[in-house]
């Protein structure tokens, strides 16, 4: 990205709803994600070579790009497949570590997860992931709590992690209402 | 409007830690996509939602409090990382439509 004098403000355009897709080869148990604008997520399994792809999970969520209202200039994020609050899972996590850090002063960690795999994705710069940091506390007028989003390089281990990427997956409550 | 005063008008139960926030507006959804592209700072969020992602998603967007209508039970996973992350959780056994109406009636107003 261009260096410039000014000093963003970011808003956030081209918003896209769509799916984010979680599929695992049953043969060498790689797991893939990537994001469908499709009306309705892909279901059927299907071969790609040497991989037999099977859908584990499809989840609504958006997609956006920033930009600096000031300027003009536009960020692309297609990198960005979500964020993710740390729940404090493992004491041995480098994010669990930032966020008991940060705790007091109020400063909230967010994790920016990219596609996978990630050696075949591109993922998010830090350049990207600090425009991101700035558009969530330019908007936190009314608070006195601050947000940093990290890399998912720092999670210690993905597959054990129980820290929840922001999608719109698993909210169906089974339960009626109390009383009722 | 003080969100305590909107606690005692509407007869909210908290089931958070409770500390005074300024409330600035209503926001109404029960998905996330919506909270995270329409929600401003300082919103009361009003859903039926109860998973703990509506707590990474309020304290994302700034929303003063999330409000759970219809008498929908909280899990207590989502209340521990509530008070974890300084969100409020209120509730209420009305619907989304009379606590709307309500909140109008108080003099709130969307956004």
């Amino acid at each position: 990205m261009p260096k410039t004098s000014c000093r963003h403000t970011w808003e956030m355009i081209n918003i896209h709803y769509g799916f984010i897709v979680t599929e695992k080869c049953y043969t060498c148990e790689k797991i893939s994600t990537y994001y469908s604008f499709e009306d309705r997520p892909p279901l059927d399994e299907y071969r790609e070579g040497e991989h037999f792809w099977n859908v584990m999970e499809s989840a609504q969520s958006f997609r956006f790009d920033f930009k600096c209202r000031a300027c003009g200039q536009i960020v692309p994020f297609d990198e960005l497949m979500g964020l993710m609050m740390c729940t404090g899972c493992d004491e041995e996590c480098q994010v669990e570590k930032l966020q008991k850090k940060h705790a007091a002063e109020r400063t909230w960690i967010y994790v920016a997860f990219g596609f996978l795999p990630t050696d075949e994705h591109r993922q998010l710069s830090r350049e990207k992931i600090s425009i991101l940091e700035d558009f969530f506390n330019q908007r936190r007028k009314s608070s006195t709590s601050r947000i940093k989003i990290v890399s998912q390089e720092l999670v210690k281990k993905y597959a054990t992690c129980f820290g929840e990427v922001i999608k719109d997956v698993d909210m169906l409550s089974l339960k009626p209402s109390e009383g009722k | 409007m003080k969100l305590k005063e909107i606690i005692d008008k509407l007869a909210l139960t908290s089931l958070s830690n409770l500390e005074e926030r300024d409330v600035q507006g209503v926001f109404i959804s029960d998905m996330l996509s919506d909270v995270m592209t329409g929600a401003k700072p300082g919103n009361l969020w009003l859903t039926v939602q109860t998973h703990t992602n509506i707590v990474s998603a309020a304290n994302l967007v700034d929303a003063a409090a999330v409000i759970v209508s219809h008498g929908k039970k909280v899990p207590e996973n989502t209340i521990a990382l509530a008070n974890r992350y300084h969100v409020i959780i209120l509730s209420s056994t009305k619907s989304t439509f009379e606590l709307a109406a309500e909140l109008i009636a108080i003099g709130l107003k969307n956004q």
